[in-house]
């Protein structure tokens, strides 16, 4: 089974309701804001649970992978700078122009800068998962002269990810908003 | 503005401490506001020595064996997790006057108060349980 990457590992293992909970509220309280947790729970109330209390609370949750008795749930913590709207990057397009593109078998380069959990349990099929805090570092990865659409889940990090791109002499970069929040076209999962 | 959810505990056996302390954490580590009555028997949930050995319901001993299996925090573990979570927890004075209690034999963090007290709290709570 595959891991995926995420900032801390919270191990509620054996305990029972409410415990998954009352634990992951204290581990996401030392978290910062867009960071990823992994809980792994055996209590199988957990997974309704779980994504109950992130829908209370406001984090965001990815999804759970289950791994024989153990199930691992997978959590963003919020963050306030996402609720913005406006964004700098000029170019934009909108979930239906990239949807088109990609029905239309365009040779475009779709990139993914959310953390690695969120793309895994959603993203557009062939799009390359790059998260924003590495980009800098993966610049290499990606074709300057490509036509890159950059995606997020509201397309607030893909600003920033697509001005950066931008700065470096990337050409054809594209922001798409608002991303994965609204994307009803085809997607690719980790749980099929 | 978070959620407010206001608690009666007026019955004293282990099953009831529970169902009291389990919402209570469940609804605290959830972002909401709560706030639990002991009055009556219920004062058994916060009290130092007896909420170390709630009774089961008669008939229902051989329960001990599923919480432990199921590795359920025992009930001054809970009351402790209550307490950090910032649940406010209000012993009723008028059942302390009646059964002679000082709030010395409760545990630390409770305050003391009559009816008005809660139902100042709960007048308007999103959800209102008793147990």
């Amino acid at each position: 089974m595959e891991t995926l990457k995420t900032d801390f590992v919270l191990d509620a293992k054996g305990l029972a309701c409410p415990m998954p909970i009352v634990k992951t509220k204290k581990a996401m309280n030392d978290l910062e804001a867009g960071q990823v947790v992994e809980v792994q729970a055996t209590d199988k109330g957990s997974k309704a649970d779980i994504k109950a209390w992130a829908e209370s609370t406001g984090h965001q949750y990815l999804g759970t992978i289950e791994e024989g008795e153990v199930l691992k749930h997978y959590l963003r913590k919020s963050s306030n700078d996402e609720a913005k709207t406006e964004t700098k990057h000029p170019v934009v397009a909108t979930n239906e122009e990239l949807e088109k593109k990609l029905q239309g078998n365009e040779s475009i380069v779709v990139l993914d800068v959310r953390e690695e959990a969120e793309y895994a349990f959603n993203h557009i099929p062939n799009a390359i998962c790059i998260p924003l805090g590495q980009l800098e570092d993966r610049f290499t990865e990606l074709d300057q002269e490509a036509e890159i659409f950059v995606v997020c889940r509201t397309g607030s990090r893909s600003d920033f990810a697509a001005q950066k791109l931008a700065q470096n002499g990337f050409k054809k970069v594209t922001n798409v908003i608002p991303g994965m929040s609204g994307w009803t076209g085809s997607t690719t999962t980790i749980n099929n | 503005m978070s959620k407010k959810v206001a608690i009666i505990a007026s019955n004293g056996g282990l099953f009831d401490a529970y169902k009291v302390f389990n919402i209570a954490t469940a609804a605290a580590a959830t972002d909401q506001e709560v706030a639990i009555f002991f009055t009556f028997e219920g004062l058994n949930l916060i009290h130092k020595e007896a909420n170390k050995q709630l009774p089961m319901p008669e008939g229902k001993e051989h329960f001990a064996e599923g919480f432990a299996k199921a590795n359920v925090p025992a009930i001054p573990e809970m009351v402790a997790m209550a307490g950090e979570l910032g649940v406010k927890m209000i012993g009723c004075q008028m059942t302390m006057d009646v059964m002679g209690l000082e709030k010395e034999v409760f545990v630390d963090g409770i305050e003391v108060g009559g009816a008005v007290t809660f139902l100042e709290f709960a007048n308007d709570a999103d959800v209102t349980l008793t147990f």
